[in-house]
């Protein structure tokens, strides 16, 4: 232990002896670390984006339809509600939100536009904590109850079709016995969506409405259920799966392989980066340990004469470059930190909406730093760091030539 | 009187593609315990090499060495790490402190070392900085003191732990003879009063004439070897 | 070194830049494993970023092909509105001398004629919405994809009036194959009713989802007379030489086109604006990634910079005390840090544009997230874009940096007096 806190002091020290080659490794080291951080947390504020979207949008953490809805979502793919055991299950506690629905593709006419759209017919109540709609109303007002005869439609498409709160649309579709559907609604609300795809997709009306528009009986075309955490899904699905038998159970990431697929290429993205800002400060690292040892070769071999062992001294070493390392990594993770908490507000990407669409994002994109990737962004640096430092250490704790020990 | 250091057939030749200074041939020597010896000769002519051999700093060539009694030039490089620790003590012709340390902190080095308390290091620091002539001065790092004052904190740090023997190589080169004086009746005083071994390399007529011993070399060989009555 | 070569080559006339380049050469290899680390944290640096930029450059130049070349083209000639609100009644009329005015501006390759409407599309069983293009089938392959894409049957003949291609999600949906019969219903330009009875010639499978789950393509002149649209169409796709000279072609078009108020001319930017800002979120994101690679560099090497000065006072001491102006020992420490810098960019560099020829040869392949991909209208496999710009730029922005880093502790030299950097260890 007395060992151990002499070699600390003397790396302590020699850190410090000289300030401004440690200054300025340490703003290599830090703003390496920052840049990972910072990174990081952008690639997940829009993997979050894109997964929060993917989940409000309509998908919850899964859902359930009949075999055959996912290629062809249409009347023909219709199902019974949920039946006593499923019913039971949704009762559960890790359920926090489920609801049914009718979700058919259709044709959507103002008087002077027409659009395609997918019907969705919800029940208003059941939609609260399971998808966006409940709290997206932005003119007029949200449905009443299933049997609502109103129409919700997004700003953009009402932009788009001319029309507007209080005005009439015709809404047309297939019906089950396969005769076409219209029915006319009065536009009762707008919606704002995250994104304008959403306002365009779709328009909401009364799931018992658009039941008997669509000639179903008591038929639905899908079951979504969010769960209270997400991590549940796993198990409940399985259950889920064994009480919904004959029919198709599926989680979020199958529904939505898009959304996965972004996940997986920001998780390549921020590792390829954190490798190469480690490379990049490891090469500077190195090199200033290397003129540390180089130009102390005395100190060392002075040390040696005096009968510290050669593994001691290694770790003398090893010791400077994990107190480099630290700081520049407390001072690489507080200026994330704080730039982090500037952008708390998130970034707002309105200008580039259309960009951050193509992207997956919405109009508003936050930061988020996970915990994982601070971890992990310092456990590479100050890791692999101080195991780039061996060689520097190994250099030092060789033997030293006598005649360096002595001679000016 | 028993031997602390014993070289026999001892042997140094540097690879020929090394800047080669200092060799060594046929050395046969023996110091006892208590001595205070000199090694005299002109630059070049093996002193410090021999030193270093003696101190486990380097490894010879041929023949063999022997320090209280145990052979040396066979030890691996970590227990001779060890050797160094516990048996010898080293003053080099300057640059002998560790810069970020203080005085007192370069002379707990080798207690801190060897694992010694904070205690024992703090009182053995205290007694050897005052015996040294340094008292009140050991806050200060090496670049708060004067060429003289850095040589007895070398002095008092090769002494503190008692080892079998010090080594010293030119300690007084770079210091005027007023303080080189000074340092030589240092250094003969601590051999008296603990009687601990001294072996001090020099080409200085001064330290000659405190020795009593006086070993003297030229081109690697010991030309002369004598003891003042 | 000695200090003799210099200073006999000092006085009394100017050394040339022959003796700055040597002294700097030698000074540079004085401490090769310095040298070494230092050369090799600049090449990675060059490599990396000659690399990155080819990719990005070359991502976008797919992108922007992909998004163009299937159905939207380098440029349109449209109704004034027509962009943002896609409405049947904002069309181009008398459009067939409009389209050979525009096909005779030089730099235009390629023009064929459109018009659009949504529609119900019924088969046998199903109804759908779905996007009914109504297209010249002689002229459409010069400006589309689409007709290349042909999953099943054959492209449109233009011999026979009633003939569509389906996209394949579409088909699927409607349970169409080929020789199936489909209604199109939709409203005409008057208001009244448009019908059209179409036999299904082709299923075509595009890669762009949107443009598979709902276009429906038709003959032109059918689609005319079905929405009663006459002689109007809502598009004229133009193809250009490239797309560096689209707004050149765009320009000439506009003063062709001067005499029909009314008109306007769209580049491909203007009309896949999601494209052009997603590309611009994209540049962002890197330009911030390739910043802090450099800063971190640039700080990685500043040290070793520093150190080369620090360590040598005692040296530019004597050089000074024998009467060497501060400002000649300062121009070759600059010059030793240039040589470092253009030797370790001129490897990184060449490193880098040797992997990214390769790479552009071989492309390179994201087979996992190629459905991501195909989305952002990006193929399965990348080839990065070797030229002038991707390969200068990074080394560029490093050379920059890095000097700025260089010119730091040269300046130190200035500052010097020849008594106290003797006394210098």
């Amino acid at each position: 232990m007395a060992r151990l806190a002499l070699l600390l002091r003397l790396a302590r020290r020699s850190v410090l002896r000289n300030r401004r080659r440690t200054l300025i490794i340490l703003v290599a080291i830090s703003v390496a670390l920052w840049a990972m951080i910072f990174f990081a947390a952008l690639t997940r504020g829009w993997e979050n984006d894109v997964v929060h979207n993917a989940i409000f949008t309509l998908t919850g953490h899964l859902q359930v339809h009949a075999p055959g809805y996912r290629d062809d979502p249409s009347v023909d793919h219709s199902m019974k509600p949920p039946n006593a055991t499923v019913a039971q299950l949704l009762a559960g506690t890790e359920v926090a939100a489920w609801g049914t629905r009718v979700r058919v593709p259709a044709v959507v006419m103002s008087e002077h536009d027409t659009a395609g759209v997918t019907l969705v017919g919800i029940d208003p109540a059941a939609e609260r904590g399971l998808s966006f709609i409940a709290d997206a109303v932005h003119t007029g007002r949200y449905l009443d109850s299933p049997d609502d005869r109103g129409i919700l439609i997004g700003r953009a498409l009402a932009d788009r079709l001319g029309t507007g709160v209080g005005k009439r649309v015709v809404v047309m579709s297939q019906a089950a016995d396969h005769s076409v559907a219209d029915r006319g609604f009065r536009v009762v609300g707008l919606f704002e969506g995250d994104r304008e795809a959403t306002e365009m997709a779709y328009v909401f009306v009364g799931r018992r409405t658009a039941m008997t528009m669509l000639k179903l009986g008591s038929r639905v075309s899908e079951l979504a259920v969010m769960l209270r955490d997400r991590r549940q899904l796993p198990a409940f699905l399985a259950r889920l799966r064994t009480a919904a038998s004959g029919l198709d159970v599926q989680p979020w990431t199958t529904l939505e392989p898009m959304a996965q697929a972004m996940v997986a290429l920001g998780q390549a993205w921020i590792w390829m980066f954190f490798v190469v800002m480690y490379v990049a400060m490891a090469f500077g690292l190195v090199n200033t340990m290397l003129m540390a040892v180089m130009e102390r070769t005395r100190e060392f071999g002075m040390l040696q004469a005096l009968g510290m062992r050669p593994r001691l001294i290694l770790i003398q070493v090893v010791f400077e470059s994990c107190f480099l390392l630290a700081a520049g990594a407390a001072a690489g993770i507080g200026l994330a930190a704080g730039t982090l908490s500037l952008l708390h507000g998130g970034i707002n990407l309105s200008i580039l909406a259309q960009g951050a669409e193509m992207w997956g994002m919405g109009k508003v994109i936050y930061p988020a730093a996970a915990v994982v990737d601070v971890i992990g962004a310092t456990a590479l640096v100050v890791v692999l760091g101080v195991f780039s430092s061996l060689y520097p250490a190994w250099r030092a704790a060789r033997r030293v030539p006598i005649e360096a020990i002595t001679r000016n | 009187m028993t031997d602390i250091v014993a070289c026999h057939d001892l042997s140094k030749t540097y690879r020929p593609d090394h800047l080669a200074v200092d060799a060594l041939t046929d050395i046969e020597l023996t110091i006892a315990e208590g001595e205070f010896a000199s090694l005299v000769g002109p630059s070049g002519s093996g002193k410090t090499t021999l030193l270093n051999l003696i101190g486990g700093l380097d490894t010879p060539t041929a023949g063999e060495v022997y320090l209280r009694g145990q052979r040396v030039d066979t030890l691996a490089p970590g227990e001779l790490a060890d050797l160094r620790l516990n048996h010898v003590g080293f003053v080099f012709q300057a640059y002998n402190l560790i810069p970020v340390l203080t005085a007192r902190e370069n002379v707990e080095l080798v207690m801190e070392l060897q694992g010694l308390g904070t205690a024992d290091r703090a009182r053995l620091s205290r007694d050897i900085l005052h015996e040294v002539g340094l008292e009140g001065l050991g806050d200060r790092r090496p670049a708060e003191l004067s060429g003289g004052q850095q040589q007895r904190v070398a002095v008092a740090r090769a002494i503190v732990s008692h080892p079998a023997v010090v080594l010293a190589d030119e300690p007084t080169a770079n210091l005027d003879s007023q303080t080189a004086s000074s340092l030589l009746e240092l250094m003969r005083e601590l051999n008296q009063r603990h009687g601990i071994t001294f072996i001090i390399s020099t080409h200085d007529p001064m330290v000659m004439e405190f020795a009593r011993r006086r070993v003297m070399l030229r081109d690697g060989r010991i030309v002369d070897d004598t003891v003042a009555a | 070194m000695s200090a003799g070569t210099v200073i006999r080559s000092t006085s009394p006339q100017r050394p040339g830049l022959r003796l700055y380049l040597r002294l700097a050469w030698r000074n540079v290899w004085r401490n090769p494993r310095r040298t070494l680390l230092t050369l090799s944290a600049v090449a990675f640096a060059a490599v990396i970023l000659v690399f990155m930029v080819s990719m990005q450059l070359g991502g976008y130049g797919a992108m922007i092909r992909g998004a163009t070349g299937v159905f939207t083209g380098d440029l349109q000639v449209q109704a004034e509105g027509y962009h943002a609100k896609q409405r049947l009644r904002t069309a181009i009329a008398d459009a067939s001398s409009v389209e050979a005015r525009v096909a005779a501006v030089p730099g235009v390759t390629a023009v064929s004629s459109r018009a659009q409407a949504f529609a119900l599309v019924s088969s046998a069983t199903r109804t759908y919405g779905g996007m009914i293009v109504g297209v010249e089938p002689a002229k459409e392959p010069s400006v589309s994809t689409i007709p290349r894409t042909i999953r099943k049957g054959r492209y449109l003949s233009g011999a026979t009036s009633d003939e569509a291609v389906v996209g394949q999600a579409l088909a699927s949906n409607l349970s169409l194959t080929v020789g199936d019969e489909i209604t199109v219903l939709g409203q005409g330009l008057d208001g009244s009713l448009a019908v059209a009875v179409l036999k299904v010639v082709g299923i075509f499978s595009s890669g762009v989802p949107e443009l598979d789950r709902q276009t429906v393509e038709m003959p032109l002149a059918s689609f005319q007379s079905a929405f009663l649209l006459g002689d109007r169409v809502h598009a004229i796709v133009v193809r250009t030489g490239g797309l560096e000279a689209v707004p050149h072609v765009a320009g000439l078009i506009r003063a062709a086109i001067a005499n029909r108020p009314g008109l306007t001319v769209l580049r491909w930017d203007q009309l896949l604006e999601g494209l052009k800002q997603g590309i611009a979120m994209d540049a962002a994101v890197g330009w911030f990634l390739y910043t802090a690679l450099v800063l971190v560099v640039t700080f990685s090497i500043l040290n070793t910079f520093l150190m080369s000065v620090l360590e040598r006072t005692r040296e530019f001491g004597v050089f000074l005390a024998l009467g060497t102006r501060p400002r000649i020992l300062g121009r070759v420490v600059i010059l030793e840090s240039v040589i470092l810098l253009l030797l370790g960019l001129a490897i990184g560099t060449l490193a880098g544009a040797g992997i990214t020829a390769y790479a552009g040869v071989h492309g390179i392949a994201f087979s996992s997230s190629e459905e991501l991909l195909a989305q952002w209208s990006l193929p399965a496999r990348i080839y990065p874009r070797l030229d002038l710009l991707s390969v200068t730029l990074g080394p560029a922005a490093i050379l920059l940096a890095t000097l700025v880093a260089a010119l730091f502790p040269a300046r130190r030299i200035r500052r010097l007096r020849p008594v106290d950097a003797m006394k210098a260890v």
